[in-house]
């Protein structure tokens, strides 16, 4: 089944048409990979502003010119410097930011492993009646413990 | 004239009297948590009855002076109208940032009413404990409120004839119900952070902490969860940009606790049932009220620009040393106490639901950490390098996308492995039925033409774990047929009845698939936008859109313009849609109305932008797949968490379940 699955994917990686995009669709695609320099913390695409939909005009006439997405960026980054990408760099200050999670997650999952190899490979307590691990039960719980015993014994 | 009079003039005293009373409550618990004496404990109860009292006596001072129109206050000035309705005239209370404090301060102390009258009355110790930095977080609010942000501060000069009125965008039936509900989680989680830091402190550190909380912990998350999912269909129906969540400094906000929230939520079973974790768990709760308090921090510091935000007042600083107490005290306690959190128990095997819930917990906390390092990550860098960097969705998706199909595989992997151990062999028995089933999806989608591998990965991962989790619903069920020869529909009912909080956690569980699957549709999302005048069409998807005209309407609040578009798709006509552009009067601001028609398969979404004077209209139109389903999965986790709430209170583990473990029947619990 492993098997299969793959060799889909693969079908469908190799297969799949080279999709021409219209000037209209990259304008959208760059809209949401920009942030707004007219709302705060939003994306082009996700800003209501009237300057904000001139923008859109301009980055869709950009896309008419036969402009791609990577001069697009470009001209807009030397424009309105470098926090217009909503996607920081992976270069220079915005590398830890891509780094991190990525190391937050290895660093979790080598400590779950080691800690999880090293708990079930330990030899399973001696006692296990330490003062901690007595639950003292209070008379309500005690009886509703006995009915909820009695009543399984009863379904058995 | 309003038929209701301003009681403003009670406000602030009560609020002073409140904090009076915090604070005796504050010396009565601690004194009560180290002495364990029942007359100082139920002291503390009663100044800490009394401070609830006061607070809501202040609150509703604000509320009459709300629909009393007493614009003498500043804060009914600036956040209400004469025209505005009842309804959003009390939303008004949360709709600012001083208003919103005595909201939250007011929450906070009644659930601590609520939480220390139910508490286990034989726990002197520990209701002391928990009491006493209840009633510091409390006092801490109460102070805020009571000076630097009082919402019964008068107007400076004459008395305004009429209000600003509520921003046009809160005026929305979704901002009545998301911002309390999210407070409602927010302030929910400072019970059982109270009780972790009161146990802690009174080293009453048995399980009595989470189970006196549990039904907080699960009605705080529940109470979260909802309002982050109304918070996505306020900004899908109101903000016109055709989606739910823009991985906005605020959003994110409140989705960091959510996160470790949701990590303590299953880490905290293994504590109940093989009593490891503790210091973990502790560790988790702390950081999830910390993460609530920060979110108050960012929407009130101005640190941050979100349109969540309110406006840059003077209280955002004092939040940053009760955030580095809460930080530094909490984890500070479980270093202090660390001997006293030991395990009791080792884990038996590698393959064991235990390890399948640490591995959950890890991917949680690395997409908290995550969306923590994303929102500040603008300012550290500044700071820095002086460069100034936005992180924005495109980052989100990113790392999102592999954790999120991660904790999904997870979620269908849990339930088929028992706890303790499990064979290898009765694993793949268990696992091989969802396999084939994932598999087969890709193979009927890829064939069918779906050529997105992460959509396609998405819909097999879900399908991969809802086969589980039927295949667990189905197990269940059969044993009551069998024995009790029942149909179908009764044995699932009682094999739910049976077990609330393992199936209701399955419901939840199905209810996040539903949503992975909405967020799935989002990849074949179009779009198209037009210039349109009278009688243009517009062509997207399989839709035809024609639009028919404007027309106009006055009311006291707004000047209405409506676009007439008629719908049809091939040679059905859908009838009529009509999306509005509205100018609000009182505030003078441009609001669009959105129209959306929405069934399981998409959404047609609908937003004019602005009308040109020779009556042309700018046009804006989404169709977007699958959306319908991210609404209907929430409700069904919120069913699945009411099944869970309805349960009985967990069996901590006993001796026979501590001793060293002998072999599990392949479908334990």
């Amino acid at each position: 089944m492993k098997r299969v699955a793959w060799m889909t994917f693969l079908l469908l990686a190799l297969t799949a048409p080279a999709m021409a995009q219209s000037p209209e669709d990259l304008a959208n695609d760059i809209s949401n990979k920009v942030i707004s320099p007219f709302c705060p913390g939003v994306t082009l695409h996700d800003c209501p502003s009237p300057s904000a939909l001139d923008m859109r005009d301009r980055i869709e006439g950009y896309a008419r010119q036969g402009m791609d997405e990577a001069a697009i960026m470009e001209r807009l980054e030397a424009e309105y410097g470098p926090s217009i990408r909503a996607e920081p760099s992976s270069e220079g200050a915005g590398i830890l930011v891509w780094i991190l999670p990525s190391v937050a997650v290895l660093t979790g999952g080598v400590l779950a492993w080691w800690l999880v190899r090293r708990w079930s490979s330990r030899r399973p307590p001696q006692t296990t009646t330490s003062p901690q691990a007595t639950v003292e039960l209070s008379a309500s719980e005690r009886q509703r413990l006995d009915a909820e015993l009695g009543r399984l014994r009863k379904e058995s | 004239m309003s038929p209701v009079r301003s009681l403003a003039g009670l406000g602030r005293p009560s609020l002073l009297v409140a904090l009076l009373f915090s604070l005796i409550a504050i010396v009565a618990f601690i004194a009560a948590g180290r002495s364990g004496r029942r007359d100082l404990s139920e002291a503390g109860k009663r100044a800490l009855y009394a401070t609830f009292g006061f607070t809501a006596l202040a609150t509703i001072s604000l509320i009459t002076a709300l629909l009393a129109h007493d614009f003498s206050l500043s804060y009914v000035a600036n956040y209400t109208s004469r025209s505005l309705s009842v309804p959003y005239t009390i939303s008004a209370l949360w709709g600012g940032m001083e208003g919103s404090l005595l909201f939250w301060t007011t929450l906070l102390t009644g659930f601590s009413a609520l939480a220390i009258a139910r508490a286990p009355a034989r726990s002197s110790r520990l209701v002391g404990g928990a009491g006493a930095v209840l009633m510091g977080i409390a006092g801490f609010f109460l102070f805020m409120v009571a000076f630097p942000g009082n919402p019964f501060a008068q107007v400076a000069g004459d008395v305004p004839i009429d209000g600003n009125g509520l921003n046009p965008l809160l005026q929305s039936p979704g901002m009545i119900i998301h911002p309390p509900l999210l407070y409602t989680g927010f302030v929910g989680f400072s019970i059982p952070f109270a009780f972790a830091i009161g146990a802690l402190f009174t080293k009453r550190l048995d399980d009595s902490w989470f189970t006196a909380t549990r039904q907080w912990t699960l009605f705080a998350w529940t109470a979260l969860s909802v309002g982050i999912v109304l918070g996505g269909a306020w900004a899908y129906t109101e903000l016109g940009w055709g989606g739910y969540w823009a991985w906005d400094p605020v959003e994110n906000a409140s989705f960091m606790p959510w996160l470790t929230a949701t990590a303590f939520l299953h880490s905290v079973v293994i504590q109940e049932k093989r009593r490891m974790l503790k210091v973990w768990n502790v560790t988790l709760i702390v950081l999830t009220y910390a993460f609530a308090v920060f979110g108050t921090f960012l929407t009130r510091s101005g640190l941050l620009s979100s349109i969540h935000t309110f406006s840059e007042g003077p209280i955002g600083k004092y939040f940053l040393p009760f955030l580095a107490l809460l930080l530094i005290g909490g984890l500070g306690m479980v270093a202090y106490r660390l001997d006293a959190l030991r395990s009791e128990n080792q884990l038996d095997a590698l393959i064991s639901r235990e390890s399948a819930f640490i591995a959950n917990n890890v991917l949680f906390v690395a997409a908290a950490f995550t969306v923590l390092l994303g929102t500040i990550y603008p300012i550290i860098a500044e700071v820095f390098s002086g460069i100034r960097l936005s992180v924005g969705p495109p980052f989100y998706n990113a790392i999102f996308t592999p954790i999120g199909l991660a904790i999904i595989g997870l979620t269908g992997i849990g339930p088929l492995i028992s706890w303790r151990r499990m064979s290898k062999g009765t694993f793949w028995r268990m696992i091989r039925v969802p396999l084939a089933a994932g598999g087969l999806t890709v193979l009927i989608l890829g064939l069918g033409g779906l050529s997105s591998p992460g959509a396609l990965l998405s819909f097999a991962l879900c399908v991969f774990t809802a086969t589980a989790i039927v295949g667990e619903f189905m197990r269940g069920s059969r044993v009551y047929r069998r024995r009790d020869n029942v149909g179908a529909f009764t044995a699932l009912n009682r094999t739910i009845a049976r077990n609330r909080r393992r199936y209701g956690g399955y419901i939840v569980h199905l209810g996040v698939l539903l949503i992975v699957i909405g967020f799935a549709g989002n990849a074949f999302k179009v779009e198209r936008r037009a210039d349109m005048a009278p009688g243009d069409t517009l062509d997207i998807a399989a839709y035809t859109l024609t639009y028919e005209g404007a027309r106009a309407a006055t009311t006291p609040e707004k000047e209405i313009t409506e676009a007439q578009i008629a719908v049809g798709r091939g040679d059905d006509d859908l009838g009529t849609i009509r999306p509005q552009r509205n100018l609000h009067l009182a505030q003078g601001q441009w609001q669009s109305e959105v129209a959306i028609r929405t069934n399981p398969i998409e959404d047609l979404y609908v937003v004019v932008t602005g009308f040109d004077t020779d009556g042309s209209a700018v046009i804006r139109t989404f169709v977007n797949p699958l959306t319908w389903w991210i609404w209907a999965g929430a409700a069904v986790m919120l069913a699945g968490m009411l099944v869970i709430m309805s349960g009985r209170a967990p069996v901590i583990a006993t001796a026979a379940q501590r001793a060293p473990a002998k072999k599990q029947p392949a479908v334990a619990g």
